[in-house]
C-alpha cells in the first residue's frame, strides 16, 4: 500500500508493537481465562475498576477477551499467512521451474482453486474439519495459496533466464538445487511486499470465520465477541464495536508494516 | 393497556393454578374483532411442513394452523375437544375409541371422516412419524365402524394415559383422499399442506415468508378472526428484537429474541413479555455422558460432576432466570408426574473435589486430575453457553475440558452414531408424558445412530425393567408411580446429569390477543387469536 | 471476442470444472454425519433407526463409496444437478431462486467499488501529495482493514437503528404486492446498507490500481507529447491519463468477481439476504452434496462470464485497439 510517508513509516509498527505487547502480556494484564464468566452480566463499559471495558451478557470480562484475542488474531494470522505463503512458494517455485506437463498440471489445479471463492472454501473446510484453531490455519492456507503461488512462478519464470542461473546449470547443480536456492531467492522479492497482505487477510478471514461460529471454542477471539454482540446491538453496541475496533487496527498494523518493509528494502516501487 | 396487564401476569405467576392467567387475559379482551394479519417471526423454514410426518415445534409453529390435531392441551380441563369430541380407552388397553366431529370439512370441500383418522394413524404417524413411532409401534389397526367413529386396536396392552398425553402433539390428521397412494414421504403437499385446521397454505416465498390465510369454512364457530399469518423469515434474534418495536412484527415465539433484551423490550409501552404457554413442551438442560471412558463409568465421579456445577448459575446467567434448577428427567412444571422425592447434590466444590480423589483420580503435578472432551449441542445459544460454564465449572475441581463444536448433522453422528465425545450438552423435550421423548435417554440397549437416545454406553437392568414397566401399566395412578421410581432411579445412579429445565419466552405486541392462553400456544391453531384495530 | 474463443475459454474450464466437481465430493464425504443426520437433527430425531435407514436408501446414501461417486459423476456429466437434500426440491430451482438475489448485491457492490475506486482513485492523482489525496488514500486504507460484517453491523447501528433511514435487513419489504417501480424503490432501498458494505471494504483496491495507473500515464510520452500540442487538460485527463489506467482496474474487476461471491457469504448473513452465499452456508451444513456441486459449478460458470464481459469491456478500452475495433465483439 503505497502511502504518505509519515504513516506506512511510524504507525504501523507502532500499532503492531501494542498489539504484540497485548498478546504477549496478556497473561498478566488480564489474568485468567477470558472465557470465564466472572462477573455480573451486561456491565457497561466503564462503570466498574475491576471490568474497565464492561461484561458481555454471560459476563465475560471484554477487557480481557481483547488482549487475548489479539494473541488469536496475531498467532493465526501469521501461521496462516506463513503456511499460504509457503504453499504458494513451493507450487509456484515448482511450476514455473519445471515447466512443461507439471507446470499446467498445477496451473489448472492454482485456477481450480482460484475458481471458488477463498472465503467459501475456508468455511466448508472448517465446518466440515471441526472448528480449531490449527484446522482455522489450514483451511485459510489451503484456500488462499494460488496468489502466492502464480507470483513466485511468474518471477521464477523471470529469474531462471538470469545468466546466473544458467552459469549454475552448466557447473551442473542438480536441478532442484537450482530451482531453490539459485532461481527462489531472486523470485522471492515480491513475495516479501506480499506478506503483509496476507497476514492482514488471514487475520480478517480467521474473524469472519468466527464471526459465523466457526472459531475455536477455547479461545476467545475478536470475531466470536462481534458475533456474541450481535443480538444485543441495540442494548450494548460496544460489544459489537470494540473488538471490530480491533480487528481493523490489527489488518491495518500488519498491512502497513508489510509495506514499510517491502519499501526499505527497495521493492515498494514495483508493480 | 400494557403496564396493567403486565401486572395481571406477574400476579398470577406465582399461582400454581395456570388457568387463572388465560382468564385474566380474556376478561381483559373485549368482544374480538374479526380481520388483520398477524405478522410473526420466523428463524428458519422447515423443509417439511406435513405435522403428521414431522411432529417438531417447528413444523407446529406453521402448520398447526392448517393441519389439527384430534385434542388439544388445555389449562383447565387437561385436554378439549378439536376433530375429536369424545375419547378413551378399553379396561384392558387394547382398544381407543375416538368420537369425531361432525360437519367438518377439509379446506378443499371433502368432509373429515374417521377414514381420514385411520389413513393419517396408519399409514403415517405409526410408519413415519418421528413420535408416532416410538408411541404407535403396537398399534394394529384403526377400525371405522361409522364416519365419525374411530377405534384404535393395540396388539399390546397400551395405557390410555399415554395415549392422551400423546394426542396433541402427534395426532394431526392429513386428508386421505390427497395422500393415498402417493409416496407419502415426498408428497409435494408436504410443503403445502391442506388440513381441517382456521388456516389455509397460500405462499411460500423461501428465504422471505411464509402467508397462511383463513380459511373460509372453518368449522369454529364465527373462527378464526385473524385474515392471514405471515411469518416472516428473520434469523438473526437482533433484528426481530428491532422489528418488533418498530411494529414490523407482532410476535415473536420460543424465545427467538435473546434474553438479554427481554428487560428492555417488556419495558415498553405496547409490548408484553410472556413466559406462558410453553408448560406442554418443556426443555432440559442435560449433561450427557459417555460411560464408555473408565473414569466416567465411576458413580463416584458422575456423582462429583454434579456437585462441582451449579444449576442456579446457568440459570441465572445462562437464562437470566428465565429457566429453574431442575432435579430429575422430568420437570417440575409436569405436575402430573413429578416428584421432588429424589437424590439431591447440592452445588458443593469440595464435596466434588473429595470425591474425586476418593475414585482414584488425585490432582496431578499441574493440577489437572483429567481431560474430557465436552460437546456443547448446536441448537441454541443456550446450549453453547452452559459448555462454556461446564467447563469453567469442571477446570475448577482439576478436570481440564476441551470445548469441540460441529454443526448440528456432525453433532448428531458424533455422539448419537460414532460416541466421539466424553461429555455433551443437550437439550431435550419433555413432551407431556416421559414415555414419549425421555425414557429413550435412560433405556439400555438401543442401537448405534439413533439420536437424542441413550447413546452413553449406560445399560441397567433395573433402570430398563422399570422403563419397560411403565410402558405396559394401564392404570394411571400405578403408573405415575413407575415413573417416580423412574426419577429416583435416574438420580442415584446420574447416568447423565439433568441441570435445568426451561421452558420458551413469547414477546408480543399488545394488539394481539388471546396470546399464550393454552399450554401448547405456540403450537397451537391460532384460531381464536386476534389483532386489536 | 469471437465465438471461437468463447468456446477455448469453456473448453478451458473444463478441467477446472473437474477438480472442483471432485474436490466438492471429497469434502463432504470427510464430513462427520451426512445429509440424513443434518435432517435428524432438524426434526429432533427419529425414535428409531428405520427411519434413517429408509432415507439413506431413499437418497442413495447407503450404497458404496464408489458408487455413489459414480451417480454423482453421472449426473453431473449429463449436467444434471439433481436433486437437493435439505430443501427437498430440484437444485436447478433453489439455485435460480437465490442467484438473482446475490447477482443484484454483488453487481452493485462492485459497481459502487469501482465507481468509488476509479472517481477517488482519479483525484487522488490529479491531487497528488495534497490533503485531498492524504485523507482519501487513508480512509481507502482503513476501509480496506475494515472486516465486512462489522462494518456492515455499524452501518446498521448508525442508519436502521439509530436513524431508522433504511430496512434492517432482507430483500424486500414483506410480503409487498408492490410492483413496477415502487417495487424497484423496495429493493434499491434494502440494497443501500449491503452494497455499500460490499463496495466500501473492495474499492481501496482500485483505487490504488487507478492512481497508480494514471501517475504513470501522467509521466508517459503521450501526456507530453499532448501537452506540448497544447490540448485542453480536460481532454488529456481523459483521454490520455484516465483511460489507459482504466485497464489494470478492469482486469481486477474479473479477477475479484470470485472473490466477492466468498465476501457475499459474510454481507447476506449480516443483513438476513436469502442470497447463494449464505445457500453454501447452509448446503455444506446440511451435507447436501448436490446442492453444493450445484452452487460452486454456478459460481464458476459465472467468474467465466464476468471474464469474457472483462475482455469485451478491456477491447474497448485499450488504445492500441482504437475506437473501432471495441464492436468486434459482435461478430
Amino acid at each position: 500500500m503505497r502511502m504518505g510517508s509519515p504513516w506506512s513509516g511510524l504507525i504501523g509498527p507502532a500499532l503492531l508493537l501494542l498489539l504484540v505487547l497485548a498478546a504477549l502480556l496478556a497473561p498478566l494484564l488480564a489474568p485468567g481465562d477470558p472465557l470465564d464468566m466472572v462477573a455480573r452480566p451486561l456491565t457497561a463499559p466503564f462503570t466498574d475498576a475491576w471490568f474497565p471495558l464492561g461484561t458481555d451478557q454471560l459476563g465475560r470480562d471484554v477487557w480481557a477477551g481483547l488482549v487475548h484475542g489479539a494473541r488469536v488474531s496475531l498467532v493465526v494470522g501469521l501461521a496462516a499467512a506463513a503456511a499460504t505463503l509457503g504453499v504458494g512458494i513451493l507450487a509456484g517455485t515448482v511450476a514455473g521451474f519445471r515447466g512443461g506437463l507439471v507446470d499446467d498440471g498445477l496451473m489448472r489445479l492454482t485456477e481450480a482453486f482460484q475458481t471458488v471463492p477463498t472465503f467459501l472454501l475456508a468455511l466448508a473446510l472448517v465446518s466440515v474439519l471441526g472448528a480449531s484453531a490449527g484446522n482455522v490455519v489450514l483451511a485459510i492456507a489451503i484456500s488462499s495459496w494460488p496468489p502466492a503461488a502464480r507470483l513466485v512462478r511468474a518471477e521464477v519464470l523471470r529469474v531462471k533466464t538470469l545468466d546466473y542461473v544458467d552459469a549454475a546449470r552448466i557447473a551442473g547443480m542438480a536441478p532442484l538445487a537450482i530451482a531453490f536456492v539459485e532461481v527462489l531467492p531472486g523470485a522471492l522479492q515480491p513475495v516479501v511486499a506480499l506478506a503483509g497482505i496476507t497476514v492482514g487477510e488471514a487475520i480478517l478471514v480467521e474473524s469472519a470465520l468466527a464471526f459465523l461460529g466457526l472459531g475455536d471454542p477455547n479461545l476467545q477471539s475478536w470475531g466470536s465477541m462481534v458475533a456474541n454482540g450481535r443480538a444485543l446491538i441495540r442494548t450494548a453496541p460496544s460489544l459489537v464495536i470494540l473488538p471490530g475496533l480491533c480487528i481493523a487496527m490489527a489488518v491495518l498494523a500488519v498491512s502497513l508494516t508489510g509495506d514499510g518493509l517491502a519499501r526499505r528494502l527497495g521493492l515498494g516501487t514495483r508493480s | 393497556m400494557g403496564a396493567s396487564r403486565r401486572e395481571i401476569l406477574l400476579s398470577t405467576t406465582a399461582l400454581a393454578g395456570v388457568a387463572l392467567v388465560a382468564r385474566g387475559r380474556g376478561a381483559w379482551a373485549q368482544e374480538p374483532v374479526k380481520g388483520g394479519t398477524l405478522i410473526v417471526a420466523a428463524d428458519t423454514e422447515p423443509r417439511n411442513l406435513n405435522p403428521a410426518m414431522v411432529a417438531s415445534n417447528g413444523v407446529f409453529y406453521v402448520s398447526s394452523k392448517v393441519v389439527e390435531p384430534l385434542v388439544e392441551m388445555d389449562y383447565e380441563t387437561g385436554l378439549r375437544p378439536v376433530l375429536a369430541t369424545e375419547w378413551g380407552g378399553s379396561e384392558d388397553g387394547l382398544t381407543y375409541t375416538v368420537k369425531l366431529r361432525e360437519g367438518v370439512t377439509f379446506s378443499d370441500g371433502t368432509p373429515f371422516t374417521s377414514e381420514d383418522v385411520a389413513f393419517s394413524a396408519m399409514q403415517v404417524w405409526k410408519p413415519l412419524q418421528n413420535l408416532g413411532r416410538v408411541v404407535f409401534p403396537n398399534l394394529e389397526a384403526v377400525d371405522t365402524p361409522d364416519p365419525l367413529t374411530a377405534v384404535f386396536t393395540f396388539s399390546v396392552p397400551t395405557p390410555p394415559q399415554l395415549i392422551e398425553n400423546a394426542l396433541p402433539a402427534l395426532s394431526s390428521v392429513l386428508p386421505k383422499h390427497l395422500y393415498d397412494g402417493s409416496d407419502i414421504a415426498e408428497n409435494p403437499l408436504n410443503m403445502a399442506p391442506v388440513g381441517t385446521g382456521p388456516f389455509v397454505f397460500a405462499e411460500h416465498r423461501p428465504g422471505e415468508f411464509i402467508r397462511l390465510e383463513r380459511n373460509p369454512t372453518y368449522w369454529g364457530e364465527g373462527q378464526p378472526y385473524l385474515d392471514a399469518i405471515l411469518y416472516r423469515v428473520l434469523p438473526d434474534a437482533g433484528a426481530k428484537a428491532a422489528a418488533l418495536e418498530t411494529g414490523d412484527i407482532h410476535l415473536t415465539a420460543f424465545s427467538a429474541v435473546p434474553l438479554a433484551e427481554m428487560p428492555r423490550l417488556d419495558a415498553l409501552d405496547d409490548v408484553t413479555v410472556v413466559d406462558k404457554g410453553y408448560e406442554g413442551i418443556t426443555y432440559q438442560i442435560t449433561l450427557e455422558i459417555n460411560h464408555r471412558r473408565a473414569e466416567l463409568a465411576n458413580p463416584l465421579v458422575r456423582q462429583a460432576l454434579r456437585h462441582a456445577i451449579d444449576p442456579q448459575f446457568i440459570v441465572d446467567v445462562v437464562f437470566m432466570g428465565y429457566a429453574t434448577a431442575a432435579t430429575g428427567p422430568v420437570p417440575s412444571s409436569a405436575a402430573d408426574f413429578y416428584t421432588a422425592d429424589v437424590a439431591t447434590y447440592d452445588f458443593d466444590i469440595a464435596a466434588a473435589e473429595a470425591l474425586l480423589d476418593e475414585a482414584g483420580y488425585p490432582r496431578g503435578a499441574d493440577g489437572t486430575r483429567f481431560s474430557l472432551r465436552l460437546r456443547p449441542a448446536p441448537w441454541f445459544e443456550q446450549t453453547r453457553a452452559v459448555g462454556d460454564y461446564v467447563r469453567q465449572a469442571l477446570q475448577k475441581v482439576g478436570i481440564a475440558v476441551e470445548l469441540v463444536t460441529a454443526d448440528p448433522g456432525g453433532h448428531i453422528a458424533a455422539v448419537y452414531t460414532d460416541h466421539d465425545f466424553d461429555l455433551a450438552i443437550g437439550s431435550p423435550v419433555y413432551r407431556n408424558d416421559p414415555a414419549i421423548s425421555t425414557t429413550i435417554l435412560f433405556q439400555g440397549g438401543l442401537p448405534a445412530g439413533v439420536p437424542f437416545s441413550n447413546q452413553f454406553g449406560y445399560d441397567d437392568p433395573e433402570m430398563n425393567e422399570i422403563i419397560a414397566k411403565g410402558l405396559r401399566t394401564i392404570d394411571s395412578a400405578e403408573r405415575v408411580a413407575v415413573y417416580e421410581e423412574f426419577q429416583r432411579k435416574a438420580a442415584e445412579d446420574l447416568p447423565i446429569l439433568v441441570l435445568v429445565d426451561f421452558t420458551f419466552l413469547t414477546v408480543a405486541r399488545d394488539e394481539v390477543r388471546n396470546v399464550a392462553n393454552n399450554p401448547r400456544w405456540a403450537t397451537s391453531s391460532w384460531a381464536d387469536t386476534w389483532l386489536q384495530p | 471476442m469471437s465465438w471461437r474463443r468463447l468456446g477455448r475459454r469453456l473448453l478451458q474450464a473444463v478441467p477446472v470444472l473437474l477438480l472442483v466437481a471432485i474436490g466438492v465430493f471429497v469434502l463432504l464425504e470427510l464430513a462427520q454425519g451426512d445429509a440424513v443426520d443434518a435432517y435428524l437433527a432438524g426434526i429432533g430425531g427419529a425414535g428409531d433407526l428405520t427411519l434413517a435407514a429408509e432415507l439413506r436408501q431413499r437418497y442413495g446414501l447407503a450404497d458404496s463409496l464408489g458408487a455413489r461417486f459414480l451417480t454423482y459423476a453421472t449426473s453431473l456429466a449429463t449436467l444434471d444437478l439433481g436433486w437437493s437434500i435439505a430443501f427437498a426440491r430440484p437444485v436447478l430451482d433453489v439455485i435460480l431462486e437465490r442467484l438473482p438475489k446475490t447477482l443484484l448485491l454483488m453487481g452493485s457492490g462492485i459497481l459502487l467499488a469501482a465507481l468509488l475506486g476509479i472517481g477517488l482513485g482519479a483525484l487522488a492523482a490529479l491531487r497528488r501529495g495534497r490533503p485531498t489525496d492524504t485523507v482519501v488514500t487513508t480512509a481507502a486504507l482503513v476501509l480496506n482493514a475494515t472486516p465486512g460484517f462489522w462494518l456492515g453491523l455499524l452501518l446498521i447501528i448508525v442508519f436502521s437503528v439509530e436513524l431508522r433511514w433504511l430496512p434492517l435487513g432482507g430483500f424486500s419489504t414483506l410480503d409487498s404486492r408492490a410492483t413496477g417501480l415502487a417495487a424497484v424503490l423496495d429493493t434499491a432501498r434494502h440494497l443501500v446498507l449491503p452494497a455499500a458494505t460490499l463496495g466500501l471494504t473492495y474499492f481501496a483496491l482500485y483505487l490504488r490500481l487507478m492512481r497508480g495507473a494514471m501517475l504513470a500515464a501522467a509521466e508517459s510520452g503521450w501526456v507530453t507529447a499532448a501537452k506540448a500540442r497544447g490540448l485542453p487538460t480536460r481532454r488529456i485527463v481523459l483521454r490520455h491519463m484516465a483511460r489507459p489506467a482504466l485497464l489494470p482496474v478492469v482486469t481486477m474487476l474479473g479477477l475479484q468477481s470470485g472473490t466477492m461471491l466468498g465476501g457475499s457469504v459474510v454481507v447476506e448473513t449480516v443483513f438476513a439476504i436469502p442470497g447463494l452465499g449464505s445457500l453454501a452456508f447452509e448446503a455444506v451444513s446440511q451435507r447436501d452434496l448436490p446442492l453444493l456441486a450445484g452452487i460452486l459449478l454456478a459460481g464458476t460458470v459465472l467468474v467465466v462470464l464476468v471474464n469474457i464481459l472483462v475482455d469485451i469491456v478491456y477491447g474497448r478500452l485499450d488504445p492500441r485497439v482504437g475506437d473501432n475495433l471495441g464492436r468486434v465483439a459482435g461478430d
